[in-house]
């Protein structure tokens, strides 16, 4: 299928240690149309954090294959990995994970920066911050000047600055209170009824009631994957 | 700023603004004292070959005593009692050194000295008071011997034993008066006057004997370049058949010294260097923790595509600013200190702004630089290699 953006096929994750192996992802198989709103729910230790790991491309399963936006990962050089990460996939996080020496501003510009060799002239930086509700006053200033709402509209902005077709959040209103967590969830819901693809980690049974389809994983295993009605 | 990488570098040198300049000041302490070593050798061999090429224009010639079992190397003046250079050895020297130079010979011999009670030995030379007046130009009182009674004593002799002008002491059991005192000229070749007494050629030979055959002669060169050139010409001439002078070529000596200074000094060169080292382990120490405390930034920036190259280049200028810092304080206070450094030790900064002395500065430079950035080579590795989602997890 050609709007298939994720395409998991008997994924499995083993971490070797000393004390034994460490089935982490069992045989997996899952994919994800262009445009979909996922929500990936389990308890600790489930393995959902590894999952969210091999999508997001900073990891390469044991077994199996997984494509992202129809290209094989698990051949891939790190320098493949770090490029298709730039390009692919926008990276929303629990802690925000600003860089802390860099502007609201040059935080969203640093990864067109990466992908175009240059700085941006389109004003795109600059669309995307006044998108997200942060003014030109506000983007001056560093990350530990800002609040955590305001935090996450950067990050949110900066996950989009390369027009990436997967956004990937883990937590994403894990450090906020519920109002601003609300502001944030609504925002993330707009673009994807503008046809991004979604797919979010979480525990909060809130935040997946909002999602169009919920995989719940247990033990490195996908124990239910349905569509939300509601 | 265009590059992204360069200007988070800077930023984080300027944040930890304190912590990067005591990194930078190991360096400049390196660059220093390497810079300032080197200088100081420079401007030392300089100052030495000045101080000694006016003692390079001599030569002396000894008649060989290699029979008497002993070495005929010894210094001038000593071991040559039995042996004397013929009348007509003395000519011949005269004769192949013409043009080059001023040949004058020397009588020399340790005599029993009586003032008072007190009696000692000690080192007396006979000469023509025309060469007095032309190798020992500088007296500090008194004047040249106006009769055989006369003599001049070295400083040394006369503030030892509580002599001055007019003074009177005897000198192989016959009376003489100080005429006048020569000034100390330290260790030469030629003569070494500064605890000697001075008399002239007829007074030593009525006391001493050995009529116009002297122990030594001494030669002034016009030019030093002839050193070689008069050397050989009185060895292949006067030795033909057996040894019978030996020559001695007070340049050889000069270049010895020099090259001895030049060993010590670049022996304390290695030795400045060793704090070089010391600066190499901080920066690495610096770096290692830039590294460490930024880890979960290095997560960041690799999970949302930077290339595993760009954290290294990062951490690599890092290093890079904190040496160039460095190098730039270390050229300024090198100079500076370097200079006096040079003049309380050397005594003179003539040699200071030439060339070779000034080398040493961007050697030093490009020396303490490259260690900086050599030293931050491994922790920009070791940040460049961590996964990223270990480091994403770190606090």
């Amino acid at each position: 299928m050609t709007d298939e953006v994720v395409h998991l096929e008997n994924i499995s994750k083993i971490y070797p240690l000393v004390s034994g192996d460490v089935l982490a992802l069992d045989n997996i198989s899952l994919s994800i149309k262009t445009g979909e709103f996922v929500a990936i729910i389990g308890p600790s230790g489930s393995g959902k954090s590894t999952l969210l790991n091999q999508l997001g491309c900073l990891d390469v399963p044991t077994s199996g294959d997984l494509k992202i936006d129809g290209r094989s990962i698990t051949q891939m050089s790190d320098y493949e990995l770090t490029h298709l990460r730039l390009i692919s996939i926008g990276f929303i996080f629990q802690k925000f994970n600003l860089l802390p020496l860099l502007s609201a501003y040059e935080n969203v510009e640093y990864p067109y920066t990466l992908k175009y060799r240059k700085r941006d002239s389109s004003g795109r930086v600059s669309k995307l911050l006044a998108m997200v509700g942060i003014n030109e006053e506000l983007a001056k200033h560093k990350p530990s000047e800002l609040s955590g709402g305001q935090q996450q509209r950067v990050a949110i902005a900066r996950s989009l600055v390369n027009n990436p077709k997967i956004l990937l959040c883990d937590e994403p209103t894990g450090n906020l209170d519920s109002k601003t967590g609300h502001l944030v969830m609504n925002m993330l819901k707009k673009l994807n009824s503008r046809g991004k693809t979604l797919i979010i980690v979480t525990h909060d049974p809130g935040i997946a009631a909002l999602a169009d389809r919920i995989i719940t994983i247990r033990d490195g295993q996908i124990v239910s994957d349905v569509g939300n009605v509601s | 700023m265009k590059d992204i990488i360069f200007a988070m570098a800077v930023r984080n040198v300027r944040i930890n603004i304190l912590r990067s300049i005591l990194a930078a000041i190991g360096i400049t302490i390196g660059i220093i004292s390497i810079a300032s070593m080197g200088m100081l050798g420079t401007n030392m061999t300089a100052s030495v070959t000045d101080s000694l090429s006016s003692m390079a224009d001599k030569l002396t010639v000894n008649p060989y005593s290699g029979k008497g079992g002993g070495g005929g190397g010894g210094p001038p003046g000593m071991g040559s009692e039995s042996d004397n250079l013929t009348k007509k050895q003395f000519k011949d020297i005269e004769k192949i050194v013409g043009k080059y130079g001023f040949v004058y010979g020397v009588h020399n011999i340790r005599a029993k000295v009586k003032k008072g009670s007190d009696e000692w030995n000690t080192q007396v030379y006979g000469l023509e008071v025309s060469a007095m007046r032309t190798i020992l130009d500088n007296l500090t009182a008194g004047g040249y011997p106006s009769s055989d009674n006369s003599v001049l004593i070295g400083t040394r002799f006369a503030s030892d034993n509580d002599l001055e002008l007019g003074s009177r002491f005897s000198v192989g059991g016959n009376g003489v008066k100080v005429s006048g005192i020569i000034e100390s000229r330290g260790m030469t070749m030629d003569l070494n006057t500064d605890s000697a007494i001075v008399m002239t050629k007829d007074k030593y030979e009525s006391l001493f004997g050995a009529k116009d055959e002297f122990g030594q002669a001494n030669i002034v060169l016009n030019d030093i370049n002839d050193a070689e050139t008069v050397t050989n010409a009185i060895e292949s001439q006067m030795n033909r058949r057996e040894e019978n002078v030996r020559v001695q070529d007070s340049s050889r000596m000069v270049s010895m010294i020099s090259s001895s200074v030049t060993t010590i000094t670049s022996f304390a060169s290695l030795i400045a260097s060793i704090s070089l080292l010391v600066a190499a382990v901080s920066i690495f120490n610096i770096m290692m923790m830039s590294v460490t405390e930024r880890i979960r930034e290095i997560g960041v920036l690799r999970s949302i595509g930077t290339q595993k190259k760009e954290i290294l280049r990062m951490f690599v200028y890092e290093a890079t600013l904190i040496g160039i810092i460095g190098a730039i304080l270390g050229m300024v206070f090198s100079l500076v200190m370097g200079y006096f450094f040079i003049l309380i030790m050397v005594g003179s900064v003539k040699y200071f702004f030439t060339y070779e002395s000034l080398i040493h500065l961007p050697y030093a430079m490009a020396v303490g630089l490259v260690i900086c950035i050599f030293s931050g080579l491994y922790p920009a590795w070791r940040g460049a290699q961590m996964d990223p989602i270990e480091a994403l997890r770190a606090e």
